[in-house]
């Protein structure tokens, strides 16, 4: 079943841009949404899936629960954004400056926590922390611009500066980012290396026993895992074009990432795409749909007045239909990871399988 | 270096070690008896918060009183996630655990969200401004009272666990499961005891901290953090080592804020400890498991 | 006369006050199987942590193919062509058998078409290819004992040291495990047999070495061994000496 639908998939994602302004797609569209924010919904799809997909190297293959991945994409975001800024050089050239530098740290990352044996949530713990001295040293260090971050200076459509007015380009540029990892991901998992990893996720000290190099493996799923987020974030930067520590190097940003490839299915190929499908809609459209810009004087002034019960309750909740303070994509993805960790807990296309068995 | 300043800063390092300990005492009593990494832990102190903010706001109740209706009504929610929510993955694998109160966390910052809007919020009473001087130093009574208090708990949790039947039977399934259970232990009910006290304990840091503090929904997230470091720091699962570590950490931020280039470098400061204990040194400083 | 498939002279192993193994001199030739017998703590698995690079000698050599290999790590004296089974069985239960066994292969095999064909051929040596594709969490004792050996013969290995593989096993299983262990021998390979059963020794080796609080009392022909007064006493107690 999935080796007809991915072809026609791909044929009709890569057709999609054509007609995303049409008729057809205008009417299917929830009110207020143009062709051109359909088309960024996508983006943000292939984007996460790649990073979903590059963590699930070392996070769901090899079983070791990175929490502090945004550093990497930050710092492949920020190799090539000052590259660019400071040098000129073009952000292709910096991606791969990004990927090598995001590369390089995670094989410290990795050697350190390897190294003095850090396992299940201490290793977790390591990365949070490392995560979040990245974030506070791009805080305070002036070269990366501090809490206002970097600004790209728009310079007009360019393929060799990556800067482009309309959406399509980098639509496409992600969706070869998606195919190409995931394709990356499928050879890995057929390859001796994939099969080392799972044997290392599901049992480091027998894996060790049967001859298998753990801390070496261990250490090369982290330098790509690693190194192929720092790539993701470097097309973040040439999407936004405004990079700035609060947004890209957040333990926020870390479990985004995770959740699409917990809840697809961390020990599969395809996982983290589905989970990204899945999720990404469901955050843009309960964005849509409940675009919670309340404040909190609202709220007050409700709790404060001297209005009877009934009178507060129906204020309140009408404050509430109309998305509330914000926040509500991501209580329902944390609705969703605890609903995957009760009931699906190796995601959902492994829970798939196994009903259709039956 | 002005001695005066000195001094003020160690002692407002110390009363905000003692919440920080209150919070960490929480996160181990969970861990020792458990093992569950709670990462939604600072969650429930800004839930403290908005019940003492809402208790305000609505019903003019003074945070003290807010202080103490928060015990049984923190213990009862804790008492309820553990019961559907901790309960059903204490035998799946360490990542799924994690992964839940994960999810956990990112379910109740965003309700805190969604409910009350990100905006800061503060909770002003009449007596917040108000200091005593205490050889030369200047204390705000609200940061007193909260340290005292949060230190006092934590030593009544202590005392609790080793002098009462439930604390030893709490002591008793941490160490062994199994045998606590051939001697007649509910040793489920034992666990939602402990993450009953624990989420207790963290609501009423949050409360305590309400006229001095200021309430928004992401304030979990930094103090769950400090919990981890303080917790790591005093040993996982050790009381004496959270009270201890959360004195020392609380110490440690407050001179990083009047020693180092920036005040907001601290928090530098103490991740990098964090890390450097973790790898050298991670059994803390009261010995217990490696986890 | 031709070298020794391995050699062991004078390995000698001490965990603090306890001598585990005490000068042990031992060897096996090609196509042989060799028993290694003695009562529960005589010091066997630690004399094959030794020989295969678990665990480094306090005294004393080993050679594999005429090669010195005390200090050698073990999956470099696994890709020599040693293999060994463990008494306490961990298969890495989400996998399937057949990709457990690959695992094994893959020790010396990079491609995993080449890997899934050796370790197909190994379990259909061990007579379990029926099994392949059954997620190795499900199987029962004995199963699981032969997915261990399996995985142990997917390396091609020139030696392989079977640690109580009849261990759980019901009588009827421990004759089919006896006939595994002869095909293995019949397709080339030499077995070191550490074993509890006497009838699987007796039927299986064609030596036995007696081990005993860590020292060798006893070598040779299993007729021999059965007759030997020190072999009754140790497993039997004084006073049954005849």
């Amino acid at each position: 079943m999935m080796r007809l639908g991915i072809p026609a998939l791909l044929l009709f994602l890569l057709l999609l841009p054509g007609f995303a302004d049409s008729a057809i797609v205008a009417a299917i569209l929830p009110g207020g949404l143009s062709g051109s924010a359909l088309l960024s919904v996508f983006v943000l799809i292939f984007l996460f899936g790649y990073l979903a997909q590059s963590w699930n190297i070392l996070g769901g293959f090899a079983g070791q629960l990175s929490l502090g991945h945004a550093a990497f994409f930050g710092i492949g975001a920020y190799t090539s954004t000052l590259l660019f800024v400071e040098f000129g050089i073009s952000p292709w050239i910096g991606m791969v400056a990004g990927m090598a530098t995001a590369g390089a740290f995670g094989l410290a990352v990795g050697f350190l926590s390897f190294h003095y044996r850090l396992a299940g949530p201490f290793f977790t713990l390591a990365t949070i922390a490392f995560a979040e001295l990245t974030r506070l040293a791009a805080l305070h260090l002036k070269f990366t611009g501090g809490s206002m971050g970097i600004l790209i200076p728009l310079q007009g459509d360019s393929l060799w500066l990556v800067q482009f007015t309309d959406k399509a380009p980098y639509y496409y540029i992600s969706l070869a980012m998606l195919v190409a990892v995931t394709a990356l991901v499928w050879w890995i998992a057929r390859s001796r290396f994939g099969y080392y990893l799972h044997a290392i996720r599901q049992d480091e000290d027998a894996a060790e026993a049967v001859g298998i190099d753990t801390r070496r493996c261990k250490l090369v799923a982290a330098a790509v895992s690693a190194g192929l987020t720092g790539a993701g974030g470097t097309f973040y930067a040439q999407y936004t074009q405004y990079i700035v520590p609060n947004d890209i190097l957040t333990v926020g940003l870390s479990v985004e990432i995770i959740l699409r490839a917990i809840i697809g299915g961390s020990t599969t190929v395809f996982g983290p795409v589905v989970g990204s499908f899945i999720l990404t809609p469901v955050a843009e459209m309960t964005r849509v749909l409940l675009p919670g810009a309340g404040s909190g004087a609202t709220v007050v002034q409700l709790f404060a007045s001297d209005a009877g019960l009934v009178e507060k309750l129906t204020g309140y909740f009408a404050f509430l239909s109309s998305g509330g303070g914000g926040g509500g994509a991501l209580m329902l993805y944390g609705l969703i990871l605890i609903f995957t960790c009760l009931v699906m807990p190796s995601g959902a296309i492994p829970w798939l399988r196994a009903r259709m068995r039956r | 270096m002005d001695p005066v300043v000195l001094s003020q800063t160690i002692v407002s390092g110390l009363l905000l070690g003692g919440i920080f300990a209150l919070v960490a005492v929480g996160l181990t009593l969970i861990f020792g008896v458990m093992k569950i990494l709670n990462f939604a832990h600072g969650d429930f102190l800004m839930l403290g918060m908005y019940f003492a903010f809402l208790g305000s706001v609505m019903l003019g109740i003074d945070p003290y009183l807010s202080a103490i209706l928060s015990l049984p009504v923190f213990f009862g929610i804790g008492w309820i996630i553990q019961s559907y929510l901790i309960r059903p993955v204490l035998k799946a694998p360490e990542h799924i655990q994690i992964l839940l109160t994960v999810g956990l966390s990112l379910f109740l910052q965003n309700l805190a969200l969604f409910l009350f809007s990100p905006d800061f919020q503060s909770l002003r009473v009449g007596y917040g401004g108000a200091t005593m001087s205490l050889l030369g130093v200047s204390i705000s009574y609200v940061r007193l009272v909260a340290g005292l208090i949060a230190v006092a708990a934590s030593l009544g949790l202590y005392l609790l666990l080793g002098r009462t039947d439930i604390g030893k039977a709490l002591r008793a399934c941490a160490e062994e499961k199994l045998g606590s259970m051939a001697v007649g232990i509910d040793v489920d009910r034992m666990y939602k005891i402990a993450f009953g006290l624990g989420i207790a304990c963290v609501a009423l840091a949050g409360v305590l901290m309400t006229p001095f503090f200021y309430i928004a929904p992401q304030v979990g997230l930094s103090f769950t953090l400090t919990a981890f470091v303080v917790v790591v720091l005093g040993g996982l699962g050790s009381l004496p080592g959270a009270l201890v570590g959360g004195l020392i950490v609380g110490l440690m931020e407050s001179l990083g804020e009047i020693f180092l280039p920036s005040p907001s470098m601290k928090q530098m400061a103490t991740f990098t400890i964090f890390l450097l204990i973790l790898l050298f040194r991670p059994q803390g400083l009261f010995g217990g498991r490696r986890g | 006369m031709t070298r020794h498939l391995l050699e062991a002279k004078r390995v000698t192993k001490r965990f603090g006050g306890l001598t585990a193994v005490g000068g042990v001199d031992f060897h096996v030739d090609e196509k042989e199987i060799v028993g290694l017998i003695g009562p529960n703590g005589a010091g066997k698995t630690t004399f094959f942590q030794v020989i295969s690079g678990f665990c480094a000698p306090d005294q004393g050599s080993v050679k594999f193919k005429g090669v010195d290999v005390v200090g050698l790590k073990p999956h470099k004296i696994s890709r020599m062509g040693m293999s060994r089974t463990f008494q306490i069985v961990r298969p890495f239960a989400e996998m399937s058998v057949l990709d457990n066994v690959m695992i094994g292969a893959f020790g010396i095999h990079r491609k995993t078409k080449d890997a899934r064909r050796a370790a197909m051929d190994a379990l259909e040596l061990v007579g379990f290819a029926a099994w392949a594709e059954r997620r190795a969490g499900d199987l029962p004792v004995a199963g699981r004992k032969r997915l261990e050996v399996a995985k142990a013969m997917a390396g091609a290995p020139a030696l392989i040291l079977l640690d109580e593989v009849m261990a759980g096993l019901t009588p009827t299983e421990q004759n089919a495990m006896i006939g595994t262990v002869r095909a293995i021998r019949d397709s080339g390979v030499t077995v070191i047999v550490i074993e509890h059963v006497m009838h699987v020794i007796m039927s299986l080796c064609d030596r036995i070495y007696v081990l005993h609080h860590g020292e060798l009392i006893c070598e040779g022909a299993p007729e021999k061994i059965v007759r030997d007064p020190q072999v009754v006493q140790a497993y039997l107690g004084e006073g049954f000496a005849p």
